[in-house]
Parts: structure tokens; C-alpha cells; sequence
């Protein structure tokens, strides 16, 4: 196959994980969950579940969707396992939110609805592993393989979050008990580091490569990262496992898994210097600047990192710390990568099957650059200045930075929707004959 | 006769764009060659990234634009990625307007 299909489905997967983004938001601004009560209450799971769930992941898997199949030029093993999926995780973590909610007594206490929860999330997550995972298998060339590295770290992830669903509930024994007095951190190093991070950044190497014309990374440059990346999860998931049965403590554990995951950070930024100083279109566009921006956020993050456990803080600050990583890192590339895929995808949808007949528009002329470029910007200041409020212990003015995001991320979203319909497009290239505006949610069949 | 019709399929062939670069596949070094016998059409060309989701666009708007052409019985589109394409091959007033790294 030398060229890859339009996914169907990679728009509902992101319309749907920007109205989850807007719920995180949202319970932020009303002061629920960290850092208004602690990390581990049952109004903090909610919202770390919201975002990691229903923000990050589905953004995450609707990409994937579309890009597996590019970077293994394989079509996808089954299209029509997407839709499925999606409607699994979110029944799956709505039931889930539904069973956190019982857990705080801002519901009555089903917890069976955690149980529950967590079968629906292993069968949607279970379709898109086995859907991307039989993709990347067949041909597992550069970045597929850290997508296949994050598909396995997804399943160690909710492999322990099906664990804790079933301890809250009380049906996994004393293991299940165990596991999840301890295993937290394994949970969400795992999910952070493992599914997200690793697959952000092997989606990235070729994204980058794509949109600035740059060669792509060098198989060892690339598989040197990974497997520091690979390890770092393996140390921490197996290892700290290892740690809980043997009652170790899980210092040194996650000790070994801190200085791998630095030595993934630099090496990855050592391939993306590459990357940028390789690439033959000199101008930069809006996507590829704020992609810059989330690299400058992963920078901080570690450093911050490092910072905090020099002075001995780092448990203190370990929210500061993740939502920098979530916001910045994650949240700001996926953002940045959406706002150009949904722009490629709604150039092909509408102008790829009049190509040859007709002129047709550029891809840069259904989106206006300049005035998108404020939202981002108000979106990473925001984020920044809400690092800075939760290492102050400043929760009011946290919801202040809250509001400020929600801002930025309201204008971003403006923006790709201006883009889906077209809006920007002059009119006399807008619909030229046997081209018709895309659906918003969906690419036609 | 045949060169005509070549340079006719070639001026046609500007309709069809890169969506990324925005400009037309003639202009940007995609064809590599055409090929012509008896009013069968055979192209040879290529894209910047194998998998881009743009090739199949490109592939039947090539095949639209040339079929268009007086005297075109049938378009054998031939995608190839060997060799790969660089910018070496767009025509220097493009490449400059795309601000391409000159040793490029």
C-alpha cells in the first residue's frame, strides 16, 4: 500500500476528547479535585480519569487510528473496530467517573459501577490494541515500534486500573488490596509515561518529518530513545511489582525508572534537534511552532523534576510536577498536532476527490495561522502560570489559570471548527464543482 | 505529434497540487515521466512521504487531469518512491517562494 485511507472515525475520537478536555476544565475552574482536596481523593480521580481518559487517550487513539496506517504504509487491520471502541470508553469511563463519584459520597455508593467501568474500558482499549497493535505488528519500522511499546505499556495500565476498580468494590482480595495501597504510581507512570508519552513522541518523530520535509530520525537514534523509554516503564511496572510483593518500598524502584525517563527526555530532544535542523522547509508553521512549545513544557517538566527532588519536595509538588507534564508536554502537542491533522484531513475529504478537474485550495488556505496563534499562546501561558500557582499553594489563583485555559482552548476549538466548515477558505476556491463541505464529526464513508 | 500531446498532458497536469506545498505536481519535480503510444498514457511520479494518506488524491487527480487531454484513450498511473523524491526538483522560483534551505 503506498498511500493510507482517511480514518472515519479519527474526528468523533477528537470531538470527543476535546469535550472531555472541556469537563476537566471545567471541574478545574469549580475548584473539584487537586489542588483543592488531595491527589488521591475521589474528586481528584474524577478528574485525572477525565483527562487522562477522556481527553488524552481518545485524542490519542483517533490519531493513532489515522497514523498507524501511515507509519507502516498498511492499511488498518479493521476500520470498523473504531466506532465500537469509542463507544466502550466512554460508557467505560463514564460509569468509571459515576463509581469515583459514589466512592466520595457525591453519588450513592454503587461501586459495582467502578467494576463495571473498568470491564467496558479493558473491552474498548482491548479493540484498539489488538486493531493498531495487528497494524504496527506486520511491520514494525521506526516510530510503529513506540507505538507498539505504548500499546503495551496501555495494557499494564489498565490491567492495574482494572485492579483498583475491582479492589474499590471490594472483589479482589487481599492482592487486590495490596495493589492498590502501592501500585498508584505504577498505574500512572505506566499511563503517562508509557502509553502516552512513548506514543506521542513516536507519532511526533514522523509527524515532524512529514510536515517539515526532514529526514527521518536514524533507526539507532531512534531505537536508543526507546529503549531507554522502554526500560524506564519496564523498571518501574515490573520492578516496582516485584517491590510491592517482596514489601521493598518502592524508592529505589522508582529511583532507576526517575533517571532512565531524564535519560529518554534528553535523548529525545537530541533527535528532535535533529529533526528541526534537518528539515528543508526553513518556515515554520503555527503547528509545528507550538509543537516547539509543548518540547520547551517536557524540558521544564523535567527539570522541575529534578528540582523538587534535589530540595526534597517532590512528593509535596508531585501535582505541579504532573500537571505540567499533562498540560504542557502532552496536552499542548496533541492540541498543536490536532489543530493541523484536522486541517489535512478536512483538505482531503473535501478537495482530494476533485483533485485533477478543478483548482483547488492549499491546505494553509483553510486555516488563518495569525489568528490562531493567540489562542495557543494564552493556552501555554496559562498553563505555565498554573505550574507556578500549584508550586506557590496558590489554589484560587490555580483556578484563575484554569479559566484562562478554557479561554484559550475555547479559541482553539473555534478555530477548528472555522476549519471543518471551510470558513476560511476564499470564496471563489470554497466549493468548486463536486466538492461539498466535510461532516464535523465524521469523514464521509 | 506525441511530444505535443506529452506537453499538453504536462500543462494539464498543473491543476493538480501537493495540498502541503501548494503547488502544482509538474512545478514541484513529482512526474518523472510520461509516456505515450497510440493514446495510451502512462505516468510515472511521485509524493514527498510513502503512507500519506494525499497519495491516492494525487494518483487520480493526475489520472483525471490527463485523461482530460484530446487524444488520451486511457492513464496508467505508476507511483514510485525509487528514487525518492528531494527538492532539488522543484523549479528554483518555487523553491525559493517556499523557502527551501538553498543546498536543498
Amino acid at each position: 500500500m503506498i498511500g493510507a485511507s482517511i480514518s472515519r472515525w479519527t474526528m468523533s475520537y477528537f470531538a470527543a476528547a476535546l469535550a472531555w478536555l472541556f469537563v476537566a476544565l471545567a471541574l478545574m475552574v469549580a475548584g473539584l479535585g487537586f489542588p483543592a482536596v488531595h491527589l488521591a481523593s475521589p474528586d481528584t480521580l474524577v478528574l485525572v480519569h477525565v483527562v487522562c481518559i477522556g481527553w488524552l487517550s481518545l485524542a490519542m487513539c483517533g490519531a493513532l487510528f489515522q497514523f498507524v496506517p501511515v507509519l507502516v504504509a498498511r492499511p488498518l487491520f479493521s476500520e470498523k473496530w473504531a466506532l465500537p471502541a469509542l463507544g466502550l470508553l466512554t460508557a467505560g469511563l463514564v460509569s468509571l467517573l459515576a463509581g469515583f463519584l459514589g466512592l466520595g459520597g457525591r453519588l450513592p455508593a454503587w461501586l459495582w459501577l467502578l467494576p463495571l467501568g473498568a470491564v467496558l474500558l479493558v473491552g474498548g482499549f482491548g479493540l484498539v490494541v489488538v486493531d493498531l497493535g495487528l497494524t504496527a505488528w506486520l511491520r514494525p519500522v521506526g516510530p510503529a515500534r513506540f507505538v507498539l511499546v505504548g500499546l503495551a505499556s496501555l495494557c499494564a495500565t489498565i490491567a492495574f486500573g482494572a485492579m483498583f476498580a475491582f479492589a474499590h468494590a471490594g472483589w479482589a482480595g487481599s492482592i487486590g488490596e495490596t495493589i492498590l495501597a502501592n501500585g498508584v504510581p505504577l498505574h500512572a507512570i505506566g499511563g503517562l509515561g508509557g502509553w502516552l508519552t512513548l506514543t506521542a513522541m513516536g507519532v511526533s518523530y514522523r509527524l515532524l518529518s512529514m510536515f517539515m520535509l526532514s529526514p527521518d530520525v536514524d533507526d539507532r537514534k531512534s531505537n536508543m530513545t526507546l529503549a531507554a523509554g522502554a526500560l524506564a516503564i519496564a523498571v518501574a511496572v515490573v520492578g516496582g511489582i516485584v517491590a510491592i510483593w517482596l514489601a521493598f518500598g518502592l524508592n529505589v524502584v522508582l529511583s532507576i525508572a526517575a533517571v532512565l525517563g531524564l535519560a529518554t527526555a534528553a535523548l529525545y530532544g537530541r533527535d528532535l534537534i535533529g529533526i528541526f535542523s534537518g528539515r528543508k522547509r526553513r518556515q515554520l508553521e503555527l503547528n509545528t511552532r507550538m509543537a516547539v512549545l509543548s518540547f520547551v513544557s517536557l524540558a521544564a517538566a523535567a527539570f522541575l523534576g529534578v528540582v523538587l527532588v534535589l530540595t526534597g519536595t517532590f512528593a509535596a509538588h508531585v501535582g505541579a510536577f504532573a500537571f505540567l507534564a499533562v498540560f504542557g508536554w502532552l496536552s499542548g502537542l496533541v492540541l498543536a498536532k490536532l489543530y493541523k491533522i484536522v486541517a489535512f484531513l478536512t483538505w482531503l475529504e473535501a478537495y482530494g476527490p476533485v483533485m485533477g478537474r478543478t483548482p483547488t485550495p492549499r491546505v494553509q488556505d483553510l486555516v488563518a495561522e495569525e489568528r490562531a496563534s493567540k489562542w495557543f499562546v494564552i493556552y501555554y501561558v496559562a498553563v505555565w502560570l498554573g505550574t507556578l500557582t500549584l508550586v506557590a499553594g496558590q489554589p484560587s489563583a490555580f483556578r484563575a489559570a484554569a479559566a484562562m485555559m478554557t479561554i484559550g482552548l475555547a479559541g482553539i476549538v473555534r478555530e477548528v471548527i472555522r476549519t471543518r466548515r471551510l470558513a476560511d477558505v476564499a470564496g471563489s476556491l470554497r466549493l468548486p464543482d463536486g466538492a461539498c463541505t466535510p461532516c464535523l464529526l465524521c469523514a464521509r464513508a | 505529434m506525441t511530444n505535443q500531446v506529452i506537453d499538453r498532458i504536462r500543462d494539464a497536469l498543473r491543476v493538480v497540487i501537493d495540498p502541503e506545498l501548494g503547488h502544482n505536481i509538474i512545478d514541484l519535480g513529482f512526474v518523472y515521466d510520461i509516456s505515450v503510444i497510440d493514446g495510451a498514457v502512462r505516468i510515472v511520479m511521485t509524493a514527498t512521504t510513502p503512507g500519506c494518506p494525499a497519495i491516492r488524491f494525487l494518483e487520480e487527480g493526475a489520472a483525471n487531469a490527463a485523461a482530460r487531454v484530446p487524444g488520451v484513450r486511457s492513464v496508467d498511473i505508476v507511483m514510485t518512491f525509487d528514487p525518492p523524491w528531494t527538492p532539488s526538483r522543484i523549479e528554483p522560483v518555487v523553491r525559493a517562494s517556499l523557502g527551501f534551505a538553498a543546498v536543498n
